[in-house]
């Protein structure tokens, strides 16, 4: 509406996006090293590095992330076995602990995109907006970065940012782009719109002639929506 | 012009419920009891030891400790002493026909009904909403829920096809990108628990199933919000029939218990 105000709104809803993923690649980075000087693995061992980040995370005040944690690749910690360390909430409630006991539970995790698509590219990811159905059954997005043990992908380390998150602290900023301006995921979905009318997950391209903004590394901005 | 002096009484007297004691150990079981009862903990598999099971579901080894004595009761663990030893899932634990047909028996035709016009209430909002949602990833990953994967479902077990069919449901709840839809339709499988598993041993009702899944899939595929609903309100309607049948069944066949409450 107001050029003035769409650039300054625009770099705040960049600083927001870029803090998420510059968190997790500092988390990677710092996850690899770990792993490449700690000596024989084990569960324990794991569970002790990656906890205490999580819970500054997820404790920080006006903390964006609602869960986090770190997945192992099969094999890190021995043949045909994953591993999960992953909490969630202001009560780091951990999740899904029985999976680490159990193959079958465990193949649903190496299966999702969030963890398949990392280890495959060796690129960060993010999936969704998407109903996480097993961990926070909320309606989230989830940011995963792979990481390494030598040249061999480890695992992932990921954390979880609800819609509810995103449109706290996204909408007031696209209301000052633009009526009709949002912020959609690399599949052309809608995670927060300024139009009352566009849902978080409906499908949308930008009206015509509307600016499509990158945001992040997958993220657009369209300064205005067309309901595809 | 206030609420009304019941409801709020009743809201107030619930605040003030006594807090279960023995509500964690209850939960632990509850969860290993699921597990089994899903399939993700299998006969033979053996469970974290008391220290690890604690730390891992962060209660204390008091209460795992219990929980595991209560599981060992009910007969769903053993205890192998030693070396080697641990705790085990038993080797009848596989969730059982048998224990799900008493439990069918034991509910009144209306709890079956009720409970069927919940579940199917919520699934066809699933189902309508998915349709003006989907895109094709979506669709590829529902037609993978409509047959168990081994073999095309030929001599699939009953507990393999009622594991796709309820994450057959959970993905159209996720289709639609409702949270609060899909944690509905996760409370409601848990309240069917393993009535859902009869059906699925008449191969007959399987293929049903499958054919009305397909048509579901198809629906929400061409973005047709009216007949994915219509289509999963049959599905839902056929288990509950199929229920409803072998309830009456069941029920004649049990001498004696209607015609003497009766008179």
């Amino acid at each position: 509406m107001n050029g003035n105000d769409a650039a300054p709104a625009t770099a705040e809803l960049r600083t927001l996006v870029e803090g998420i993923e510059g968190r997790i690649d500092d988390w990677a980075a710092a996850t690899t090293r770990w792993l490449n000087d700690a000596g024989k693995l084990s569960g324990s061992a794991i569970d002790k590095f990656v906890r205490p980040t999580v819970s500054d995370m997820l404790l920080a005040p006006g903390s964006n992330v609602t869960g986090a944690g770190f997945i192992a690749s099969a094999g890190l910690l021995g043949p045909d076995r994953s591993y999960i360390a992953w909490w969630q909430g202001e009560d780091l409630e951990r999740v899904d602990a029985l999976a680490n006991f159990s193959p079958q539970s465990m193949s649903r995790y190496v299966g999702a995109e969030w963890f398949k698509v990392p280890v495959a590219t060796r690129r960060p990811h993010v999936t969704g907006p998407y109903i996480d159905l097993l961990c926070t059954d909320e309606y989230v997005l989830t940011f995963t970065h792979p990481v390494f043990r030598g040249d061999a992908v480890a695992g992932i380390v990921g954390l979880d940012v609800t819609a509810q998150t995103l449109e706290r602290r996204a909408l007031p900023l696209l209301r000052r782009i633009g009526p009709r301006a949002a912020l959609v995921s690399a599949g052309g979905r809608t995670i927060v719109c300024a139009a009352p009318d566009v849902d978080a997950g409906d499908v949308i391209g930008p009206a015509e002639g509307a600016a499509a903004t990158p945001i992040g590394r997958s993220f657009t901005l369209l300064a205005a929506a067309a309901v595809a | 012009m206030s609420l009304s002096p019941l409801g709020a009484s009743r809201s107030l007297a619930a605040v003030f419920l006594p807090i279960k004691s023995g509500g964690l150990v209850d939960e632990v079981c509850r969860r290993i009891e699921l597990a089994v009862e899903t399939g993700l903990l299998t006969s033979g598999q053996r469970l974290p030891n008391e220290i690890e099971l604690a730390g891992a579901l962060g209660v204390s080894a008091v209460t795992t400790r219990e929980a595991l004595s209560q599981l060992r009761g009910q007969g769903l663990i053993r205890t192998v002493r030693g070396r080697s030893g641990g705790s085990f899932i038993a080797d009848d634990a596989l969730p059982s026909p048998e224990r799900a047909r008493a439990r069918l028996l034991d509910l009144t035709r209306l709890q079956i009904s009720d409970l069927g016009l919940h579940w199917r209430a919520i699934a066809a909002t699933c189902a309508g909403v998915a349709a003006r949602r989907s895109d094709a990833a979506d669709i590829a990953s529902l037609r993978g829920y409509i047959r168990p994967a081994a073999g095309d479902g030929q001599g699939a077990t009953a507990l393999a096809w009622r594991l796709s069919a309820s994450e057959f449901m959970l993905e159209v709840a996720a289709v639609a990108r409702s949270a609060r839809l899909a944690r509905e339709i996760l409370r409601l499988q848990a309240d069917m628990g393993t009535l859902t598993l009869l059906p699925f041993g008449d191969p007959a009702f399987c293929e049903h199933i499958a054919e009305l899944s397909e048509a579901v899939t198809a629906a929400i595929e061409s973005h047709d919000s009216g007949a994915a609903e219509a289509r999963t309100r049959e599905l839902i309607q056929t288990t509950t029939n199929w229920l409803l049948a072998e309830h009456a069944a069941g029920q004649a066949h049990t001498p004696g218990t209607t015609e003497e409450e009766a008179s």
